[in-house]
């Protein structure tokens, strides 16, 4: 009777030390990435609600048959924008541009270049910052 | 009689040993079973935490492209997005619009990347409403005019 119970106790203590390995191995690694993504998610947030632009002038020069616009945007917020992943649609199209540097931060003021467009009048400028933060304005031809 | 009483001994601790293991082989099973589980859950979970993006077209001038209208789609999320018509559906005003009628380029964009949609639709003058549902059931609405 005794010895019954010791080899049955022994069979179910080795059984939850399985068990338990598989929680410790599987289990907390997941618990640990998910906390991860939800930081990274939440630090992505913050960083939105602090990241603001303002578009202070907008030129234009004749080139030929189209013109050439130059763009001077202000960070106004307190993240640093990226100016590789920023976005510029002229007329709602999506339009390549020429930056001098890679960052825009807080408080400086950089231009932006666009070259060769066409068409004239009222024309709508919209901006997306790398978080999708976004400004309009727009300018005469 | 001594043998009697062995043997109900014997058969006390085999019968005891069975017990204990098939308890143990159901417990250990169905550990694994919901360690699987939770695992694939929890992948799905962070794909969904790192998964975001958004429509940055300009709501009042939509370009057209050969009977395309042309949407673009930013990754602001942490992790680079597969845009396939595999990967997201879109709806228009609610409806459902066939994958045969829909195209991004290119198919992958890292964080801050921008994927050109194109949709072959027929829409009338006037306000619309975009939805687009991409990987995990992440999803974002625009309020567009033609």
């Amino acid at each position: 009777m005794g010895l019954s119970t010791a080899a049955a106790f022994a069979i179910i203590g080795v059984s939850i030390l399985i068990v338990a390995e598989v929680i410790l191995g599987d289990v907390v690694p997941l618990v640990a990435d998910i906390q991860e993504s939800y930081e990274d998610m939440r630090d992505r947030s913050i960083d939105k609600l602090q990241s603001d632009i303002d578009i202070i002038d907008t030129t234009t020069t004749t080139n030929g048959t189209g013109y050439d616009l130059n763009i001077t945007i202000k960070n106004i917020g307190s993240t640093v924008i990226d100016l590789r992943y920023m976005d510029i649609l002229i007329e709602g199209k999506k339009e390549t541009f020429n930056h001098n540097s890679r960052y825009l931060y807080p408080e400086d003021e950089t231009t932006l270049k666009i070259y060769n467009l066409t068409g004239s009048g009222n024309t709508r400028l919209k901006i997306i910052t790398n978080l999708g933060i976004s400004k309009y304005t727009t300018y005469t031809v | 009689m001594g043998f009697s009483v062995t043997g109900s001994h014997v058969v006390m601790f085999i019968a005891s040993v069975i017990a204990a293991g098939a308890v143990s082989g159901v417990f250990i099973a169905i550990t694994y079973n919901i360690s699987g589980s939770l695992t694939e859950r929890g992948d799905r979970l962070q794909e969904q935490l790192d998964t975001e993006f958004a429509i940055i077209n300009d709501n009042e001038r939509i370009p057209t492209n050969a009977g395309y209208y042309i949407f673009y789609i930013k990754n602001i999320g942490g992790n680079t997005l597969i845009t396939t018509n595999q990967t997201f559906q879109i709806l228009i005003d609610g409806d459902i619009i066939s994958t045969s009628d829909y195209t991004f380029n290119p198919k992958k964009i890292s964080p801050g990347e921008v994927s050109t949609l194109q949709i072959s639709i027929t829409l009338s003058s006037g306000d619309h409403v975009l939805k687009i549902i991409g990987p995990q059931a992440v999803e974002e609405k625009f309020i567009f005019t033609i």
